[in-house]
């Protein structure tokens, strides 16, 4: 009789699997435990979690950590990862062009096409043109529209501009109906006397005029060479329901490319560039023609640059290298949008600006786990050795999953890099490691709905979405209603809330279908893709279809819809795939554990 | 240095003496309002603000000066403008500002109330919610200015179209406390003097 442990330290759980080989060399496995990992992965504090989770494992059976003979710990993979983030377009407005501005509570239906004249000036005109008045907020909404219903009588008024949120006070107080555009911040910036026009459309409907290059054409008859230059304008204004236009005599909007500089994709006899303009599909087409990377460099002094220096330089800190030493061995590009304040706008206007996100992965020394392993010994007195490298323990460990047959591939798909390997009918592992994972996830989803907050965002990803209706119910993203007994606390109140343990609110205007698309949108751009691209790099002849079973092992296994996305792409293939059951009773987890103690038997 | 019941006394005094200017100052000064009992009303578009028994009658100014006609045009110009109507209703039955909340939710067509204290102390209350529960509470009265009525107004309104509210930035001040408690003290008893036990609330017309 053998007592023998096998401990898989991972970035944030350690799992412990604990087995006794009998007389005959028979493996039967005992019990199992998982915990928190303590400190960063490979440094010596992990020691502690590992020997809490083994006594905790070992309680059941009446033992003692110092009762087992042997403790075989994970190598882990060599690699590590980061993630940025550049946006590659820029909107700037030249002398206030447009507003294309969304107003809560505009006031009114209709369009107005006028000159800009100011409140304070309305007494000076006697002619017939039609006018579109601008009001700042040190009029008080009564003075306001009793100026307007005044002037009526003698001018021609067809819009009003407000910098105060007194749209609808303004518009209630009105004898002839206008439309009516508010909360404008920065009314100084309006150039009296040029032409603008005022759109504002019915409830639950958005503009029509204003968001039609031919619509503004007509409005401000434009030659066919401006109203070229206004498409950007009408673009940005596309599904407001509220707008204004301002004709300026040189104003345009411009819609910017930033030149965000190449990517250097070094092979072993050649080197392939990458215009990150071009966006992410055409850099992973490069990517895909080097078949094995050395080095990835970005050009010097542009944004790309820059990015990739920083990463080098963070990821050199964390593995204690030269930067130098730092290669880039894979790259993830993902074509995304951000929201980003227009420059020159004067009511604070966003674009959803173009974007690129990157992860990239870096080979490493082998990880310091062998200090792990020293200490560990010293402290339970029990021999321990490292005794396999991660994905292919984790390989051995997926075979337990009932239903599954060689060959069989396993993906991890963890928070820095999507590992998987391959284990075919001679015993032989093939295994890789591709950058871009769920900390991409994370930081796409902050990015595009402009959170700035990764921990909201990381909830996000996590766990489903709820629309709070009422104090006492919810609906939940499925259209499920929960009730509550008791009150639902305020803040809680009509916001989109993420159903983590406890609710989690999420400030800001986005709707929860909005956000929902975007968690699956970011999540397909980065797992479904690297799950095709690791499962073809690791089959045989780079095709996918001779692979029969896929299973899904690690953190993101347990992901509430991970695992059913890939299983509809991978269902494409003929594969069979989902979330791995490890020894019938684990689930996706402990596979590297129990893994490790298969390989000790067998080896 | 010792604070002793002399000195109490004397800012007593001297505050009492203070109150009576800002009163002679406002006299003459009372509002004009129906009789008629107030309804719940059943449209789902009303938010209705509910104001303690001494407003614009024994008070007329909050406790920082703010006169009460503008206070409630500011909180009613707020609930217009995200398309709500207001409807004010006096209530009698108690001087608190969370019951005085609770009651105006509970005859709000929307099930959202405002309750507000002739000193000034505001909060948001939704009729389902327990009376010392409420959506929104604004303590310090006298860091309130007009403009936060107004957003106040708003958010109440917005509670009522089932939308997120956009938070309140309000000041905190430590100070407040001490520099007010005998002003605030003396407010609330003159405002609860006024209770009429018995009587139902009114509606608050014309002002």
């Amino acid at each position: 009789m053998k007592w023998i442990a096998g401990v898989d330290i991972g970035n944030s759980t350690t799992e412990v699997c604990i087995g006794v080989i009998s007389e005959k060399g028979s493996l039967q496995f005992v019990s199992s435990n998982q915990t928190t990992t303590t400190g960063t992965k490979g440094t010596q504090e992990n020691t502690i979690g590992v020997i809490g989770a083994l006594e905790k494992a070992l309680h059941s059976s009446r033992k003692r950590v110092e009762d087992l003979d042997v403790i075989l710990l994970n190598e882990a993979a060599p690699v590590i990862g980061d993630t940025a983030m550049e946006t590659i377009t820029e909107t700037i407005i030249t002398e206030s062009t447009m507003i294309g501005h969304n107003p809560s509570t505009p006031g009114g239906i209709g369009l107005g096409t006028g000159k800009i004249i100011f409140i304070e000036d309305l007494d000076s005109v006697m002619n017939q043109d039609p006018y579109i008045i601008v009001a700042s907020k040190m009029y008080s909404y009564e003075v306001i529209a009793d100026k307007v219903n005044k002037a009526r009588n003698k001018i021609n008024i067809t819009g009003v501009i407000l910098q105060a949120d007194e749209g609808v006070l303004v518009y209630n107080r009105l004898e002839r109906k206008l439309p009516i555009i508010d909360e404008v911040g920065y009314i100084e910036k309006i150039p009296r006397g040029v032409m603008a026009s005022v759109e504002v459309a019915p409830p639950g409907q958005s503009i029509q005029t204003l968001s039609n290059p031919y619509g503004i054409a007509s409005l401000f008859q434009l030659t066919p060479e401006e109203t070229q230059r206004i498409v950007p304008i009408a673009k940005s204004l596309v599904g407001n329901r509220s707008a204004v236009v301002i004709k300026t005599p040189k104003g345009e909007v411009k819609e910017k490319k930033i030149d965000a500089g190449f990517l250097y994709i070094h092979g072993p006899n050649h080197s392939v560039e990458a215009n990150v303009d071009d966006g992410a599909e055409k850099i992973m087409v490069k990517l895909e023609e080097v078949k094995e990377i050395k080095d990835i460099e970005g050009q010097q002094g542009t944004n790309v640059g820059n990015m990739l220096n920083k990463m080098k330089e963070t990821l050199a800190t964390l593995t204690e290298q030269r930067v130098e030493q730092i290669y880039i061995q894979d790259l993830l590009a993902v074509d995304t949008t951000v929201p980003v304040e227009i420059q020159g706008g004067i009511a604070g206007e966003t674009c959803m600006e173009k974007a690129v996100g990157i992860a990239a992965m870096v080979k490493t020394h082998k990880l310091p786990m062998m200090r792990v392993a020293e200490k560990l010994q010293k402290m339970t007195g029990v021999h321990t050795k490292i005794a396999g490298v991660e994905a292919v323990m984790a390989v051995l460990g997926a075979i337990t999953t009932p239903g599954t047959k060689l060959p069989i591939a396993i993906l991890d798909l963890g928070g820095g890099s999507t590992d998987a390997a391959l284990l075919n009918e001679n015993g032989m592992v093939q295994s890789i490691h591709l950058a871009g994972a769920g900390q991409l996830v994370t930081l796409l989803i902050s990015e595009e709905l402009g959170l700035k907050d990764l921990y909201l965002a990381e909830a996000i990803k996590k766990y489903p979405l709820a629309k709070v209706e009422s104090l006492f119910h919810i609906r939940m993203e499925n259209g499920e209603i929960r009730f509550y007994d008791e009150p639902l606390h305020p803040k809680y109140y009509g916001r989109v809330v993420v159903m983590a343990e406890e609710m989690i609110p999420i400030e800001g205007d986005a709707s929860m279908e909005k956000i929902f698309q975007i968690r699956r949108e970011s999540k397909k751009k980065v797992f479904i893709r690297n799950a095709i691209r690791a499962l073809k790099k690791i089959a045989p002849k780079q095709e996918v279809r001779t692979i029969p079973n896929v299973v899904l092992v690690g953190g993101s296994a347990l992901d509430f819809e991970i695992p059913e996305m890939i299983l509809q792409e991978l269902s494409h293939y003929k594969i069979v795939s989902g979330r791995g059951n490890i020894r019938q009773q684990e689930g996706p987890r402990n596979a590297v554990a129990t893994g490790l103690l298969m390989h000790y038997v067998g080896g | 240095m010792k604070i002793n019941e002399e000195l109490i006394k004397e800012i007593t005094k001297l505050v009492v003496e203070e109150m009576r200017k800002v009163e002679c100052k406002t006299i003459g000064y009372s509002a004009s309002y129906g009789r008629d009992e107030a309804k719940k009303g059943n449209d789902v578009k009303e938010v209705v603000i509910g104001v303690g028994p001494g407003y614009l009658k024994e008070i007329t100014r909050t406790i920082n000066g703010l006169d009460h006609r503008e206070v409630l045009r500011e909180i009613k110009a707020g609930i217009e403008e995200e398309g709500m109507y207001p409807r004010v209703i006096k209530v009698y039955k108690t001087s608190d500002v969370a019951f005085i909340g609770k009651e105006a939710a509970s005859l709000s067509g929307s099930g959202i109330g405002i309750g507000l204290q002739s000193k000034g102390t505001i909060l948001i209350h939704q009729k389902d919610l327990y009376p010392l529960t409420n959506l929104e509470l604004f303590p310090q009265a006298p860091l309130l200015t007009l403009e936060l009525y107004r957003q106040i107004g708003k958010n109440a309104a917005r509670y009522a179209k089932g939308l997120p509210v956009i938070p309140i930035a309000v000041e905190n001040d430590h100070m407040v406390r001490p520099k007010y408690q005998v002003k605030a003290a003396l407010m609330h008893i003159k405002e609860t003097e006024e209770v009429k036990r018995k009587n139902p609330s009114i509606e608050f017309k014309n002002v």
